[in-house]
């Protein structure tokens, strides 16, 4: 286990000017979590995928590394090429992802939509939260792109553009949209209006 | 300004945004374990260039000839240059303090290129 003092300025220098594979080593170490996990929520569950994704992430980091102007934190750079990755995979295989994407979310629309009413409130958070994963499925890539980064990455909107290499007003439509379909999905859930 | 995503919530949004963020705060603490994924991104990069060992040698000897052979086409000249160098030399015999700011200068300059050189790659 590598100093967790070195700050990843430190190990990126010295992968930069020495080619230290262990330096690299360390990097990827202390962020594969993360990416692995931004890229299986982009996959919407594919973790095989997600670890191919992750593993072409890391080399690309690697082979560009002498670009990284420490312009954002290396981890918004990571999820910068990650989503990029999943993007352009995405488009490779659109038809089949759509396809199974529409089948899928249209077969669970009626059990998205109807929580157990008699259900605990522990009950009711864990139905909300699978009925959520499961709806996230339902929106366009740039949209569960766009959530995956400001709400489970917790960037603000000029992060998630840099990382979805887009102006911020297009992050914004992004999240509204996403909203707007997350809300058809689980109008169920939502409080009764007085 | 960063503008953070809950400013863009609208209050008809509220139990949406909260069902995101507590979906999302579930999973943020999750720590993914490596399982053999470091080594392998690792035993996938390329292999290191390292130059073969003959090339340093290849390198030196032919610094060599060429020194030899500018000497050899240009006698005069090398020994002129010599003599420039000790004439300069004995004729302006330097002090402490001005070899002290000639190593302070020389090691701002150095210092200098190094950050440039550092910020720029």
């Amino acid at each position: 286990m590598a100093q967790p003092d070195v700050t990843d300025a430190e190990l990126i220098a010295r992968v930069v000017v020495q080619d230290d594979r262990h330096a690299f080593s360390e990097l990827v170490r202390r962020h594969q979590s993360a990416v692995r996990a931004t890229l299986r929520r982009l996959t919407a569950g594919n973790h095989a995928l997600a670890d191919d994704l992750a593993q072409d992430t890391f080399m690309l980091a690697y082979r560009n590394l002498r670009s990284f102007r420490q312009e954002a934190r290396f981890s918004t750079w990571l999820f910068r090429i990650a989503t990029n990755a999943f993007l352009a995979d995405a488009r490779k295989r659109k038809e089949e992802l759509l396809g199974d994407g529409d089948a899928e979310v249209g077969a669970d629309d009626d059990e998205a939509g109807s929580p157990a009413s008699a259900a605990s409130d522990h009950t009711r958070g864990a139905t909300l939260r699978l009925d959520m994963e499961r709806a996230m499925k339902g929106l366009s890539d740039g949209e569960r792109a766009a959530i995956v980064q400001c709400y489970h990455n917790d960037l603000s909107h000029e992060e998630a553009a840099y990382v979805l290499n887009c102006p911020v007003g297009t992050v914004k439509t992004h999240i509204l949209r996403a909203k707007a379909k997350l809300k058809l999905q689980l109008g169920a859930w939502a409080p009764e209006q007085d | 300004m960063s503008e953070r995503s809950p400013s863009m919530v609208e209050p008809v949004d509220d139990w949406l945004d909260a069902a995101l963020r507590a979906e999302a705060a579930d999973h943020r603490g999750d720590y993914l374990a490596d399982g053999g994924f470091t080594a392998r991104v690792v035993a996938g990069l390329p292999a290191p260039a390292t130059p073969p060992a003959w090339r340093k040698r290849a390198v030196m000897g032919i610094w060599a000839a060429a020194s030899v052979g500018i000497a050899l086409a240009l006698p005069g000249t090398s020994v002129d240059i010599a003599r420039e160098f000790v004439r300069i030399a004995v004729g302006h015999p330097v002090s402490l303090a001005q070899i002290a700011t000639g190593v302070v200068l020389l090691g701002i300059g150095s210092w200098t290129a190094a950050v440039w050189a550092l910020r720029r790659g």
